[in-house]
């Protein structure tokens, strides 16, 4: 297991939880990945913000280095992929995939995922329009809205963080894995997002990411 | 001369006046051709002392000379603020009319329309008043150089307002490029007293003070000033902490009724804004003869007030610093100041907001929020007898501000670098820059500098065949000159009626609290969300009583080194329990209680503090030196501390002292709070204990919004301040990680050092603690002192923990 990294078991699957804020599907050796929010620079530049092009790298670093050290069969996007419309920044994502030809790309659309048909077949990725349902784990963008099923929904889309607070009045805000009780949370792989708070509730299980290492809270 | 002295003599008696000795010796430094700085009041006839003599200059130099069809701009006034333009304007045409000048007298600033200002174009008025940024939209048109050709004279009105901020560099930068066209330009300024006018001087004439036309004429009008504090019945029962002060708000009816006019300052708009309230809650027959002011409401609004004020029709107005400055309002007799004014300077000037009928004085209410500011009272008394006033410490090396003047010029007629950069060096901000720094200015206006280079989006600044620098696209021209200042918004909404009317702006954070039907009191209504559309927030009357107070960020202001001196020999005073004035008086039991529980330190003694409460370990330690040092003597001590064992704190503070709260106990004696307050290492520790990088990217946003990084949108499509925010912070990030030399970063931190931190202070107190003995109490529970610091909320954290260990120990906030 990587460093840093921390496994949970949910819904009877193995997840390892890594400090990129990803999680490793160890019986399907998928990579699950939510809210890259790739292009995002290049975006705001369009809008005016001179925004550096470096500023968007490290999200191609850390997937790279995720692609390389744990050797998934599988990558799967919980949408938002893409921040925009087509820019340059897309053809940096082709050139990784195009470099993994073994890996096969998926990508739950998602809100932000609006790019041609074209696009997406030349970077080798399939969309998904709906969720997909992968053995009991039912893999979507949003968070489906009152679930309560059989399978096990995990979703991205939210940003999520929590607050943690200790004597002394301490108090800290982290990005999160968020796991309830039918329903489990991606933290945000991207910088430069922002994150939301989310209400916990007694029983819910919370892995907060501090620099390099994923950290079970109570 | 003689002559022409007479005639602005005889313009003089015409009105029944005599000229006050500063005003006929300006008129003679005028027009024997001197620049230099008139250190006067407002209210005290400054106008008169340069624009006579404007105008009679003109009277000389056309006596030999035809008629002409047109004059061509002769002078230049600039003011602050726009509420001041009108009077300035009608008091110089009166004279010009006088004198029987056909002169026109403009004014342009951000209300003038387009029409007019195509008028002032083709046929420029003799004089213009106008605003810094005005000026530099003037230099972003084409064809300046001939537009300013017949100037004579640059009038700076109200400098000691300009000279704090950067619209103070901005107008640095005009005088330096108009000072290279005309050699021959007067550049006056007209300044309020300030505890550092040489500076003053310094800054606003550059290099060219040096010389022997320089002059300095000081008007010497000084006006009483009466003094009261509003002091609680029962000191017993009087808060101990608290910052609105409502507490006390029936003293303030008998003042109201006793004065024809009151203008009531309080520190924040939500303050002002609950005081309304209250007033009319406990006074509701003054419905209709009061009103509140500040700068979030509506101009139309505010208008209307300062209209009411003038003709005598409002009985008191709940205002800001929004009315600091501007013309003075004849009806009104007292002031009543709520909380600490934070500096003697403030309180005098809002002082002399009151007292303008011949022969008034002015009347000035100190209003304490909770006990320990009645002695800050005391103190302000003190220090106002024996007349310190603060400095107002310029910027200097604003890149920022340099780079969009740069642009400005590119914009307009282009420029050669080496000439503007010799103009440069006169210059009291920009005369130390390198030529590393000059090149990396150069390179950034042109590729965006070392991390921004090959943007393919955009192309500002070209450089021509010939070496000028030019913006050739439109597009940037245009964004460019409506990006023009260096006032920075902050993200604000419109409060609009669905009917249309607006009521003024609220502040992006605030309305994202707010439901479609939640009920929120703003400008003194009750209103209720209809719906947010477009930027704007869209509302209508409501009757319901309770709601929501908005609230504005907003940096606080800095207490001042001078009050923080008086505060301590008012401590002292209390110490050796000498009680002469009547606040300290009125103290006495809340002392005693303090002498009692711990101790109450003398001028060479500093006071520390520690105790165990539920909440955990609190060591508090008194220096009194303001909110801003303290927060940088807070993280020092607590940073010092976390070398010697693994623990967090968190830090609270106020003007007076800091609190470092951990859930692990000290062992505090004297030598381990010597090696706390330490010189040595201090540069060292200040930089790894205090989170600059945290601080700077405050300040970042507001450089990146300057130096164009930020284009705000066209006016009526705004960008969300949640965007501009965010890609400030991502500039920030990314500049640190790949060009951590960029000049917008370094100003940045040094905004910090300078503003914030007050590190110059930081190192005074250092060493006055090095001199003073230290006093370690340790009461069972908080003292009257301690207390208004320790509910502090707004805390700032350090630690030496891992921040494994320090998750570990944490516990999530579960819903209920």
């Amino acid at each position: 297991m990587s460093q840093g990294s921390v496994s949970v078991e949910v819904a009877g699957q193995t997840f390892q939880l890594h400090p990129f804020k990803a999680i490793f599907w160890q019986e399907q050796s998928s990579l699950l990945i939510a809210d890259v929010h790739l292009g995002k620079t290049r975006h705001f530049r369009r809008e005016g913000f001179w925004v550096p092009q470096s500023a968007g790298d490290q999200n191609y670093d850390k997937l790279m280095s995720l692609l390389l050290d744990l050797r998934p069969k599988r990558v799967i996007f919980l949408g938002d992929l893409f921040h925009s419309d087509y820019n340059q920044e897309w053809e940096a994502l082709t050139d990784i995939t195009k470099g993994f030809t073994e890996v096969q790309f998926d990508l739950v659309r998602g809100n932000h995922d609006r790019l041609s048909d074209h696009a997406y077949a030349k970077a080798d990725i399939e969309v998904y329009e709906k969720p997909l349902l992968l053995d009991n784990i039912l893999l979507s963008h949003e968070p489906l809205p009152d679930y309560l099923n059989e399978s096990y929904n995990l979703a991205g889309h939210l940003h999520p963080a929590v607050r943690l607070r200790g004597r002394g009045r301490q108090s800290m805000r982290l990005p999160c894995f968020y796991f309830g009780e039918s329903q489990g949370i991606l933290p945000a792989f991207g910088n430069f997002t922002g994150m939301a708070d989310l209400s916990i509730r007694e029983g819910d299980r919370v892995f907060v990411v501090g620099e390099d290492q994923v950290i079970a809270v109570e | 001369m003689r002559e022409l002295i007479d005639t602005g003599k005889a313009f003089f008696r015409k009105r029944g006046w005599t000229p006050f000795p500063f005003q006929e010796e300006a008129w003679r430094a005028y027009l024997e051709g001197c620049h230099g700085i008139i250190n006067a009041p407002t209210g005290s006839g400054k106008t008169y002392s340069l624009g006579l003599p404007i105008l009679l200059e003109f009277l000389r130099a056309a006596k030999d000379k035809k008629e002409q069809p047109s004059n061509g701009l002769r002078a230049i006034w600039i003011t602050p603020i726009r509420a001041l333009t009108r009077e300035i304007q009608s008091s110089l045409q009166e004279a010009a009319d006088e004198l029987g000048l056909n002169w026109n007298i403009a004014i342009r600033s951000g209300d003038t329309s387009q029409s007019e200002r195509a008028k002032q174009k083709r046929k420029p008025p003799e004089v213009l008043i106008t605003t810094p940024e005005s000026l530099h939209l003037l230099l972003a048109s084409k064809g300046y150089p001939k537009y300013f050709k017949d100037l004579k004279t640059v009038v700076v009105d109200e400098w000691h307002e300009l000279l704090g901020s950067k619209r103070g560099v901005q107008m640095e930068l005009a005088l330096s490029r108009l000072k290279g066209l005309l050699p021959d330009l007067k550049v006056w300024g007209i300044s309020a007293t300030i505890g550092n006018m040489d500076e003053a001087v310094e800054v606003l004439l550059g290099a060219s003070k040096d010389d022997e036309r320089f002059r300095l004429i000081k008007a010497n009008v000084q006006k009483d000033i009466q003094v009261r504090t509003v002091l609680p019945d029962e000191i017993e029962t009087f808060p101990w902490a608290g910052h609105l002060g409502v507490k006390l708000i029936k003293k303030v009816l008998p003042i109201i009724n006793n004065s024809e006019s009151t203008l009531i300052f309080t520190n924040t708009r939500a303050q002002c804004e609950i005081w309304y309230q209250r007033l009319l809650e406990v006074a509701p027959d003054l419905a209709g003869i009061i009103a509140m002011h500040h700068g979030s409401i509506d101009r139309k609004m505010r208008d209307w007030v300062e209209n009411a004020l003038h003709e005598g029709t409002l009985k008191a107005v709940v205002c800001t610093s929004s009315l600091d400055l501007g013309v003075d309002f004849r009806p009104v007799e007292t002031i009543i100041q709520v909380g600490s004014p934070k500096g003697v300077a403030r309180f005098v000037q809002r002082a002399g907001r009151s007292g303008h009928r011949p022969g008034a004085e002015s009347k000035i209410y100190f209003l304490p929020t909770h006990s320990l500011e009645i002695m800050e009272a005391a103190a302000l008394q003190t220090a106002m007898d024996e007349n310190q006033l603060e400095a107002r410490i310029p910027y200097i090396r604003s890149f920022d501000v340099l780079v969009q003047y740069l642009i400005t010029l590119a914009v307009s007629e282009g420029f050669f670098p080496a000439r503007v950069r010799q103009e440069l060096q006169q210059t009291y901000s920009f005369a130390s820059i390198t030529d590393e720094e000059w090149a990396w200015c150069l390179a950034y206006i042109t590729s965006g500098g070392e991390a921004l280079q090959a943007y393919d989006e955009y192309n500002k600044v070209e450089i021509e065949e010939d070496g000028r620098y030019k913006v050739n696209s439109r597009r940037v021209a245009m964004r460019h000159r409506m990006q023009i200042g260096t006032i920075t918004g902050d993200g604000s909404l419109q409060v609009k009626y669905l009917k249309g009317g607006r009521i003024g702006t609220l502040e992006e954070w605030f309305v994202a609290q707010l439901k479609p039907g939640d009920t929120f009191w703003f400008a003194g209504r009750s209103l209720e969300l209809i719906r947010i559309k477009e930027m704007i927030v869209q509302v209508k009357k409501s009757k319901k009583k309770t709601g929501k107070v908005p609230a504005w960020m907003g940096g606080k202001m800095p207490f001042s080194s001078q009050l923080s001196v008086y505060l301590r020999r008012k401590m002292d005073e209390a110490h050796r329990q000498d009680y002469e004035q009547v606040e300290l008086q009125k103290l006495a039991p809340l002392f005693a209680f303090q002498r009692e529980r711990s101790h109450i330190p003398a001028e060479d003694e500093l006071l520390v503090e520690y105790f165990k409460s539920r909440e955990g370990y609190h060591l508090v330690i008194y220096t009194f030196e303001g909110h801003n040092v303290h927060e940088g003597l807070g993280a020092l001590v607590a940073h010092r501390l976390s070398q010697l064992q693994p623990i967090s704190f968190t830090i609270a503070k106020n003007d007076y002292g800091f609190e470092l709260l951990s859930d692990t106990a000290l062992e505090i004696d004297e030598a381990l709070l010597r090696r706390l307050f330490t010189t040595k290492h201090l540069s060292a520790d200040i930089e790894a204990s205090i989170n600059a990088a945290e601080l700077a990217k405050r300040k970042f946003r507001d450089i990146c919004s300057i130096a164009g990084l930020i284009f705000k949108g066209y006016p009526g499509k705004q960008k969300k301040e949640r965007h501009v925010q965010a890609s400030s912070q991502l500039f920030f990030e990314v500049f640190s990680d790949y060009d951590p030399d960029n000049l917008l970063l370094l100003q940045a931190y040094e905004e910090v050092q300078t503003f914030q931190l007050e590190e110059a202070r930081l190192r005074e107190v250092l060493r006055r603690i090095a001199n003073q003995r230290i006093v370690v109490r340790q009461p069972s529970r908080a003292s009257p002192f301690a207390f208004p610091i320790i509910v502090d909320r707004l805390r700032e954290k350090i630690s030496s923990e891992k921040l494994e260990d320090r998750i570990r120990k944490m516990k999530l906030q579960l819903i209920k």
